[in-house]
């Protein structure tokens, strides 16, 4: 009698094998050649860093004032990226400010990330009705463009961090939900899923072991693509006064703030604008570098 | 461990797998349905190898996805040993370990980010196996298959070669003990070199678990080497079956005839000067009338167009056809007299 | 003996990427005008690769090519642009194994094939569109009047075929490359197709490569088979010569895993392992590994071609002593 018909049987042990490199290994690799990626990749880290450290990477304290020092420069000591409108560093705002629009680039799409999976992946998975009045539900939100969306919910949530997180989650969960769905209806099927259909397993069971593993990948490679989107128009809804307060640093606010002095000082006024480009950037070619590492054909 | 979980209920030389009237259709919308599996009739007996050959949109292939359950049937039953599959005697799932499918395409059956152990063991676990059992048992079945497991079982189905990958696939159709496998074009996306190693390789297996093997493949080379008898389907329906070799040397239905003398022949001082049809094999949406070959047969006749024919014995042997030809007293010119069949 | 319509010198492909593909390595081949070599061989023998070769449709960036290749007196590897886009249709032609990726789905067959013509020769729209009419009928598609106005997606897969086979032969090439035009088609559909293609190619007096993987469909069509095994023509010689007396044992391999006459119950014998990667050039013989018959010889150099007779070459030492006899 063999050890599958008698479970009771003492533990077994399986003698464990010389793992190959795996397909994280390949992903590695395949990332580490593509040059500017991993040059993204460590802008990106760069940034987080900065901005979890900001305490003591700060020069100065961002919300110190002076009246005397106001928008000087670029190169002025004491002040290597200038003064703002109020005399305040430019440099340490910059560095405090990271955080903030950090946060609202990262966390929506986090949450996003998970309810559009959940969605999409379910639509995708039981399809029939249930995918047709989730996904039309879905495109309905999809129809809007997005920058009008997150102006309409924060405008009607009212101003403030967590409205605009709120709102720039809602924002995001279409687009996520539909490649999740793509995805998912792809995986579904593969003749994987059939053969495990045929060994007797249940959806659950399938969908953890054989959809989950090959849809979050490609969903969390766009979704990442989707921080950039989101840090600018977390940028656009504190502009426009829907989001962050002043005196918090955050760059869309101090563009907004800026505005004004932008004949006086411009390299200056432009500083959050660039700070915002490079990012986003970076998170974009990041995401691209992962997307194609992630590939595995053949 | 097959007979342990799987007991053979109704002896040897009893059919394993008996199919009455399979029947699935498609509805395409606008009225017309696609007829790929149309009241299809067949035994398969304990340890014999069943062939199935036919051409696109024969639905030999959706007749292995009904046999597998995959997708229901609107019509008919089959009983495995016995037992009607899906009934409180035979349940789904309790059907599904003994019955077990090895698809086309190596690749696209393997997920990609499952090493092959874990493939193997996957079905095991579904059945309340521990972990460490299953993954034991699926290096098990890898040397069994020809894999050695100390230098492939934590491979991934992407660092093998197409053949390996069609051998780990059989290892874990057969991880679950099943007493019918059935082969849906399995060595056909194989070289040729390859594809005898599997051939052999399954004939083995056969022997070692006495297993009982749909094969379905286009090629009737392989089809006539493994198989004990052969089923031939034209646009859902089957047209003949019968003993292997009492098929190929003397087919009965016209259909039968063109698909073996379309076969290359491998003289070259005697090759083949006219094909045996003209045009493609229609698709099954809404299919002729009578005998659905008739618009194609060189013997069709007014009742070809007019009855449908029914799968009856024919000649010595045990072998069955739907021609009309082949039916004492339908109508047809060529039909046995009355007075000559009794 | 006339000049040969194909003529390769010791020819190799090299694709050049993350890793290095040999993907040819030293084929020397001659087609006589009017007859059809078959060449066999498995996937990555380096089959198709030698018959794009010949149309020089490989990615150039990517690609060396070394040897010569030589059609119809045309020095294929040295032609300019606009010398290549005369040569290819108007001398040598192609057909593909999936006609819906060769034929453009937003085209007609009839404005494909007319396109085709008039893109070789000065004739008018109208004349070109008469000329496919007539090609349609050449390769026996029923109604071609109205098979003329078709589009691809409208027509079953054998048609396609049929229509891609007009369209290869719309500016008369002299020179027709098959790439397993059959392997995707019904059995009773693709033996219509291959005695279609012999029709034509003896009414036309074309000569004709014909890649394919099925010893069967190579019998049908070919006056001479070349036997390809990475990279390489391991053996050479008529149909008559190659199926009633093989002589490398790949080939024999390959026979016997046509299962043609197998009797049931029997073992089958089966090459064991599978192909080289082809990452490096062969230094000794690629199939040794796989050989029952292999020897030290075998493994240390590059097996000699044995010449057996006019046309008739086996790249094995197993053909040697054969040869001392005669």
């Amino acid at each position: 009698m063999s050890a599958i018909t008698s479970p009771a049987a003492p533990a077994v042990v399986v003698p464990p094998l010389a793992k190959s490199p795996g397909y994280w290994a390949g992903v590695w690799r395949r990332f580490k050649s593509d040059k500017v990626a991993v040059a993204a990749g460590c802008v990106v880290l760069a940034i987080i860093l900065m901005a979890i450290f900001a305490d003591y990477v700060a020069p100065a304290d961002p919300t110190r004032s002076s009246m005397l020092r106001r928008l000087r420069p670029i190169g002025t000591p004491g002040y290597p990226l200038g003064a703002d409108e109020l005399g305040r560093d430019m440099l340490s705002r910059l560095i405090h400010g990271a955080r903030l629009s950090l946060f609202m680039g990262v966390v929506p799409v986090f949450i996003a990330f998970v309810v559009g999976s959940l969605i999409g992946v379910s639509a995708g998975f039981f399809g029939g009705a249930f995918n047709t009045v989730t996904m039309r539900t879905v495109d309905v939100f999809y129809a809007f463009p997005s920058v009008l969306l997150a102006i309409a919910l924060s405008g009607a949530l009212g101003a403030g961090i967590t409205n605009s997180l709120i709102s720039l989650t809602i924002v995001f969960i279409p687009p996520i939900a539909r490649i999740a769905e793509s995805v998912t209806t792809q995986v579904r099927s593969m003749d994987y899923v059939e053969a495990a259909r045929a060994s007797g397993a249940g959806s659950g069971t399938i969908i953890r072991v054989h959809v989950l593993g090959n849809v979050l990948g490609p969903i969390f490679v766009y979704a990442t693509s989707l921080i950039s989107v989101s840090m600018i128009l977390a940028s656009g809804l504190s502009f426009l006064g829907l989001g962050t307060k002043p005196p918090t640093p955050e760059w869309g606010l101090m563009l907004n703030t800026l505005r004004t002095a932008i004949y006086v000082q411009p390299w200056v006024a432009a500083l959050p604008g660039v700070a915002i480009f490079i990012t986003s950037i970076s998170f974009n070619l990041l995401s691209d570098g992962l997307r194609s590492a992630m590939d595995v054909k053949g | 461990m097959a007979p342990d979980i799987n007991p053979d209920r109704g002896g040897a030389g009893t059919p394993l797998l008996e199919a009455r009237r399979l029947t699935r259709h498609f509805p395409l919308g606008g009225g017309a349905v696609v007829r790929a599996v149309d009241g299809v009739d067949f035994t398969v007996m304990k340890g014999e190898t069943l062939g199935v050959v036919g051409e696109s949109g024969c639905g030999k292939s959706t007749t292995a996805r009904v046999v597998m359950q995959l997708i229901p049937q609107d019509k008919g039953e089959m009983l495995f040993d016995g037992e009607i599959v899906g009934s409180a005697a035979l349940t789904l799932k309790a059907y599904r370990r003994q019955a077990q499918m090895v698809f086309q395409d190596s690749y696209a059956s393997l997920n990609p980010r499952l090493t092959i152990e874990d493939s193997v063991a996957f079905g095991p676990t579904v059945h309340g196996v521990s972990k460490p059992a299953a993954i034991l048992k699926a290096r098990e079945l890898l040397t069994k298959v020809g894999l050695d497991p100390a230098r492939f079982a934590a491979r991934y189905p992407h660092e093998l070669s197409g053949g390996q990958r069609q051998r780990v696939n059989i290892a874990r159709a057969l991880a679950l003990g099943p007493r019918l496998v059935i082969l849906d074009e399995a060595v056909s996306a194989l070289d040729k070199s390859v594809e005898a190693q599997v051939l052999n390789l399954l004939a083995d297996l056969r022997e070692e678990f006495g297993l009982t093997y749909i094969f379905i493949s286009h090629d009737l080379n392989v089809v006539r080497f493994i198989s004990d008898r052969v089923m031939v389907m034209y646009l859902g329906e089957v047209v003949e079956i019968g003993p292997v070799d009492e098929l190929y040397d003397d087919p009965r239905h016209p259909y039968t005839r063109a698909l073996l003398s379309a076969m290359p022949s491998m003289d070259p001082d005697n090759r083949t000067m006219e094909a045996p049809l003209a045009g493609d094999p229609p698709n099954p949406i809404n299919p002729p009338d009578g005998c659905r070959f008739h618009p194609r047969c060189p013997h069709a006749q007014t009742v070809c167009a007019k009855a449908k024919p029914a799968l009856v014995r024919t000649g010595e042997g045990q072998r069955e056809a739907a021609c009309h030809m082949e039916v004492a007293g339908s109508g047809h010119s060529r039909a046995p007299r009355l007075e000559d069949a009794a | 003996m006339s000049a040969p319509l194909v003529s390769m010198e010791n020819v190799t492909v090299r694709f050049r990427g993350a890793q290095v593909v040999h993907a040819v390595n030293g084929v020397s081949l001659t087609l006589e005008p009017g007859k059809v070599l078959g060449i066999l061989g498995e996937s990555g023998s380096g089959k198709s690769v030698t018959l794009k070769t010949l149309l020089r449709l490989l990615p150039e960036s990517r690609t060396d090519i070394g040897g010569t290749v030589a059609v119809d007196g045309r020095d294929v590897l040295a032609l300019n642009p606009q010398d290549l886009a005369d040569y290819r249709g108007g001398v040598a032609s192609m057909i593909f194994q999936d006609p819906m990726l060769a034929l453009d789905p937003v085209y007609t067959i009839g404005e494909q094939i007319a396109e085709a013509i008039v893109r070789h020769e000065k004739i008018g729209r109208k004349a070109a569109m008469a000329r496919a009419l007539e090609l349609l009928e050449l390769v026996r598609i029923p109604s071609p009047e109205r098979r003329l106005k078709a589009y691809p997606h409208e027509m079953s897969g054998g048609m396609r075929q049929r229509a891609m086979i007009a369209l290869a032969l719309a500016a008369r090439p002299k020179l027709l490359l098959a790439d397993e035009p059959t392997t995707a088609l019904d059995a009773t559909v693709q033996i219509q197709i291959l005695l279609l293609l012999r029709q034509l190619q003896r009414d036309l007096g074309m000569g004709v490569i014909f890649v394919t993987h099925d010893i069967g469909v190579a019998v049908e069509v070919s006056d001479r088979l070349a036997v390809m095994y990475a990279g390489q023509i391991v053996e050479t010689g008529t149909v008559r010569e190659l199926i009633a007396d093989p002589r490398h044992p790949y080939t024999r391999g390959l026979l016997a895993a046509n299962l043609h006459g197998a009797r049931k119950g029997e073992r089958l014998e089966a090459i064991p392992g599978a192909p080289p990667a082809l990452t490096e050039p062969p230094t000794s013989c690629s199939f040794a590994p796989r050989c029952k018959h292999a020897q030290e010889r075998c493994r240390a150099a590059l097996p000699p071609a044995v010449a057996l007779g006019e046309g008739r070459v086996v790249r094995c030492i197993l053909a040697e002593p054969s040869l001392a006899a005669a």
